[in-house]
C-alpha cells in the first residue's frame, strides 16, 4: 500500500478540519493564499535540492511515483498541510490569548 | 559534502532573519502562541517521520546529513519541523503586515 501518499492526503484533510473545528477559518483569509503561495515558491527550490541531490530518498513503494521536477507529488501535499497546521494553530493562540 | 543538509535549513532561515530586522511583525509579541504552536506542530510531525522512516517510507543518504542520529533520524532532519514551523508563521505575518498597510492607503 502506499503509505506516503494516504498519510499526506490524510494530513491535508486532518489540517483543514482543525482549522474549521478551532474556528480560525484561516482558508478564507487573503493572507494565508498569498503564505502559501510564497512559501511554496521558496518550497520548490530547497525541496527540489533535497529531493535532486538526493538527501532524502523516497521507497518507491510508498508513494505514487510521480514527480514535479524531482519533488514527489506527496510533498506538495506533505507540506500543504504542515504550513496549514501551524497556521491554524498560531492564529488559534494568538487570538485566544488576546482575548483573555 | 555531509553538511548540505544543514545549510539547506540555514538557506531557509536567512530571508527572515533579514527581514525581520525592517517589518515589526507581530510574531515577537506572541511568544507563548509561538512556541505552543511550534511544540504541537513538532509533536505531531517528529512522530510521523519517525514512524514513517521506521517503516522505510523514505531514508537519508549518509553522504550529505552529519552521522548524528535521534531515533533513526538526522539532526537535520529534527531541525527541519521547527526551522518550517517559524518561516511559516513569519511569511504568513509579513504578508499580513504588507498586506495591511496597502489596505490602508
Amino acid at each position: 500500500m502506499k503509505e506516503y501518499t494516504l498519510l499526506a492526503v490524510l494530513s491535508v484533510g486532518l489540517a483543514l478540519l482543525l482549522d474549521r473545528w478551532l474556528r480560525t477559518m484561516i482558508v478564507r483569509k487573503r493572507a494565508f493564499w498569498i503564505a502559501m503561495g510564497i512559501m511554496f515558491l521558496f518550497k520548490i527550490p530547497s525541496n527540489g535540492y533535497l529531493t535532486w541531490r538526493p538527501i532524502v530518498l523516497y521507497n518507491a513503494d510508498q508513494f505514487l511515483g510521480i514527480r514535479l521536477w524531482t519533488i514527489p507529488l506527496e510533498d506538495f501535499l506533505f507540506g500543504f498541510g504542515l504550513i496549514t497546521v501551524t497556521l491554524v494553530l498560531w492564529e488559534y493562540f494568538v487570538t485566544k490569548g488576546s482575548a483573555a | 559534502m555531509k553538511t548540505e543538509y544543514l545549510l539547506v535549513l540555514c538557506a531557509i532561515l536567512v530571508f527572515p532573519l533579514i527581514f525581520s530586522r525592517l517589518m515589526p511583525l507581530r510574531l515577537y509579541g506572541h511568544p507563548r502562541a509561538l512556541i505552543l504552536s511550534m511544540a504541537i506542530v513538532c509533536g505531531v510531525y517528529w512522530t510521523w517521520d519517525v514512524i514513517a522512516a521506521a517503516r522505510g517510507h523514505w531514508t537519508f543518504n549518509p553522504s550529505y546529513v552529519l552521522d548524528a542520529r535521534i531515533l533513526g533520524l538526522p539532526v537535520e532532519e529534527w531541525l527541519f519541523f521547527p526551522v518550517i514551523a517559524f518561516i511559516s508563521v513569519f511569511t504568513f505575518e509579513a504578508v499580513r503586515y504588507v498586506t495591511g498597510r496597502m489596505d490602508r492607503k
